[in-house]
């Protein structure tokens, strides 16, 4: 490896290989060319990602309104920041949602993909599409309609009256301890299809042959799973735990329409923070040096994962 | 590993263009310059007769639509062109347009979310025009003072007018006259029509505490216990002054007294304001404390069924305080022709502007108009009227400072569920509004 890398790359031969035609060095015109197809994407994704990323940075060192001049203030935004319990507590409750967003989706998907591979021949495509229902409707919609199952005379609480556990019901989303799980629930009930798609996609790669070899080996329905299946979708799960990683550590939209914090601040995110400072109170450097932080964390966190899950090989 | 070194150089050009990026975003943001203030010598009542036209940015439908229709049928030669804009987005959207070369003339008016825009020098102190107008006669003055300003913007009340009202709106409480035979007329006896309701298993009071329901709520209770100049002074930011006050102690300990008996519906803190007004519309609760806004969908549902009451006085009298707020449109310091701006606001105080106003679901500017108001919105002008002309309309408490909004909706949360104390709530407001206008 060692040696590998501090060898200069071996240039392109300008030797006949296999007896063809002699393998020119691209000119340089031809390279830009290449860069010619590359810069659509590379100019939306500068103009609309880089750049509003790199623009926050400079924000967060400002203090500024969003109108009058601004003035250059270092990281005193951060101190700000720092020194308010209030960060603490949204970073404590989204790396809770955490449990809910991604650990349960991925063992619910990992399950799901269990019963339905080899065995669900017809109906393969409706399992598909229920499942999958929740991520393409929008989170705002999805949002109100679960703040009214969780209503204290929503249906959630019906069905337990009905089944005789009426004494259990309560307002979820207003009560003190079990908002925040109340809310993670709907993250599970969103995430849960994404995962299982991409596992269920992910096993359909798996060569048959393995499975038959496992069985002729004596291996069980559950063994075959644990030592074949598994293995066959470890990179489809490190890609579902980064996305869902990333959705409860910057979730908004969701947290925003069913509980916006409450209550009493049991459900404050940092995303939700973000958007108070930067439209409730109209400071726009505060608001950008959260948006750092939380930046930071995401990238912290996923990069944890992806480092555990790497390819050892 | 012969791939390592394309990606380097990659990595390296794609560093390059991100510094080159983060040199030229220095340039940006530079703020934006006010433009000269108009002379006072070119202010004038009279428009010219040529044609004009003027953008109005606002996100409240209805009355702006139908009071550019009114203007226009005075003013044929002066074309207003709407320009609406849903009011989350507007309020994000609205001081960019503002301080864009392409300011709209007349931008609808949010004392919270805009008032930058007075110390940038974006939007015209008017003054000049109210003087010339005289609009201190014409729109009730409580309703002025709230779009009245310093030139830092901090303090309300004082200093220079930067909006006038196109429609008011008051707070108060509807009451259910199928569980309630009367409106009680104190207090007291409002406590005892809750607890009646509770005692017969029902449920008394809906409330919208996940929104602005839980601490509307509050500033009406706290209108009647105690002394309306305080609290104003507080909402204005006068200096020094202090929300925790014996008034303001006996408006949170009521509340709280309200939750623990149980007044409130269990999930009120996970209750939006339309569905608290929606579960009161079916019937589902006696008593709801919000805004004449909701009159319009109330009085469909529940038809002769529904009445209003101001929050009554612990002694009984009538009361002479409510909370309120406005649409209220301000002229950009861009526009070409302040002077038919300005006409366009006067219009707002006229008798029949005050008909469109108060057919459009507000109370009216001019509170003495004729507006044949008949039923349940009827019923509200009649109580509005003499507390509008007797200077009683209060501001509501999140515009106290930017973030106190952020304090009063988990804060009356954590009162409703137990888990704060009086003192400790009025704290965490008092120290919003100490890191706003300084102690």
């Amino acid at each position: 490896m060692a040696s590998e890398l501090s060898s200069p790359a071996a240039p392109p031969r300008a030797t006949p290989v296999r007896g063809g035609e002699p393998q020119v060095i691209h000119p340089p015109k031809r390279r830009l060319r290449g860069w010619l197809y590359v810069l659509p994407a590379l100019a939306v994704y500068l103009g609309f990602a880089i750049w509003p990323a790199i623009n926050t940075v400079r924000l967060s060192l400002l203090s500024w309104d969003g109108i009058l001049p601004a003035t250059f203030v270092g990281i005193e935004n951060y101190i700000k920041i720092f020194r308010d319990s209030a960060l603490f507590e949204a970073i404590l409750h989204s790396l809770v949602l955490i449990v809910f967003f991604s650990f349960i989706p991925i063992a619910a998907g990992l399950l799901m993909t269990a019963l339905l591979m080899g065995k669900v021949r017809k109906g393969m495509t409706f399992f598909r599409v229920v499942f999958f229902l929740p991520q393409v409707l929008p989170l705002v919609a999805v949002g109100i309609t679960w703040r009214w199952l969780y209503s204290d005379t929503g249906v959630i609480n019906q069905i337990l009256d009905v089944v005789g556990l009426g004494s259990f019901g309560r307002a979820w989303l207003g009560d003190y301890q079990l908002a925040l799980t109340a809310l993670g629930l709907i993250g599970t009930w969103s995430m849960s299809g994404l995962c299982m798609m991409l596992f269920l996609t992910g096993a359909q790669k798996i060569d048959p042959s393995l499975y038959e070899a496992a069985k002729l080996d004596g291996a069980n329905t559950f063994r075959q799973f644990l030592h074949v299946t598994l293995p066959g979708v470890r990179k489809e799960i490190t890609v579902a735990g980064v996305i869902t990683t990333i959705a409860a550590l910057a979730s908004f939209d969701l947290v925003f329409v069913t509980t916006n914090g409450g209550p009493a601040g049991q459900t404050n995110v940092p995303g939700l923070l973000v958007y108070r400072l930067a439209f409730n109170e109209g400071d726009i450097g505060g608001a950008s040096a959260l948006a750092v932080v939380l930046t930071v964390i995401v990238m912290t966190v996923v990069g944890g994962i992806r480092y555990f899950t790497r390819d050892r090989d | 590993m012969h791939m390592t070194t394309p990606p380097r150089r990659h990595a390296l050009v794609a560093l390059g263009v991100t510094a080159a990026l983060a040199l030229t975003a220095c340039a940006g943001t530079g703020g934006t310059s006010a433009p000269a203030p108009v002379k006072q010598a070119d202010v004038s009542t009279t428009i010219p007769s040529d044609p004009v036209t003027l953008t109005l940015a606002y996100s409240n439908d209805p009355p702006t639509q139908l009071l550019i229709d009114g203007f226009k049928k005075k003013h044929p030669n002066v074309t207003v062109k709407p320009q609406m804009t849903p009011f989350n987005d507007y309020i994000k959207s609205i001081k960019l347009a503002m301080s864009g070369d392409a300011a709209p003339d007349i931008a609808q008016y949010n004392p919270g979310a805009m008032n930058t825009l007075v110390p940038a020098g974006l939007i015209l102190d008017l003054n000049p025009w109210a003087k010339a107008y005289g609009w201190t006669g014409k729109f009730p003055p409580s309703t002025l003072e709230i779009l009245s300003s310093d030139k830092t913007a901090k303090q309300f009340g004082t200093g220079g007018l930067y909006a006038v009202p196109g429609g008011l709106s008051v707070v108060g409480v509807y009451y259910n006259k199928t569980m309630v035979k009367e409106a009680p007329k104190s207090l007291p006896e409002f406590e005892a029509a809750l607890q009646k309701v509770k005692d017969s298993g029902g449920n008394p009071l809906s409330l919208g505490a996940l929104q602005v329901g839980g601490f509307h709520l509050w500033n009406a209770l706290l209108n009647v216990t105690g002394d309306v100049a305080d609290y104003r002074g507080w909402v204005y930011g006068k200096p020094g002054s202090t929300i925790e006050t014996d008034a303001a102690r006996k408006a949170t300990e009521t509340l709280t007294n309200w939750a623990k008996k149980g007044y409130f519906p269990e999930g009120a803190s996970a209750t939006a304001d339309p569905d608290a007004l929606a579960n009161f519309a079916k019937g589902r609760s006696a008593f709801l404390v919000t805004g004449n806004w909701g009159a319009t969908a109330l009085e469909k549902d529940l038809g002769k069924d529904v009445g209003f009451f101001l929050m009554p006085t612990p002694s009984g009298e009538p009361a002479k305080v409510a909370s309120g707020a406005s649409v209220a449109y301000a002229i950009s310091a861009k526009s070409k022709h302040p002077n038919v701006a300005a006409a366009f606001l006067d219009y707002l105080s006229s008798p029949e502007a005050a008909k469109i106003e108060f057919d459009g679901g507000f109370m009216p500017v001019d509170t003495k108009a004729e507006v044949g108001g008949e039923g349940l919105r009827g019923e509200i002008a009649t109580v509005f009227g003499p507390v509008a002309q007797a200077n009683g309309i209060v501001p509501f408490p999140d515009y106290a400072s930017p973030g106190m909004i952020d304090k009063l909706t988990p804060g009356i949360q954590a009162l409703i569920g137990g888990k704060m104390t009086t003192d400790a709530f009025l704290k965490s407001l008092q120290e919003s509004w100490d890191g706003h206008h300084g102690k």
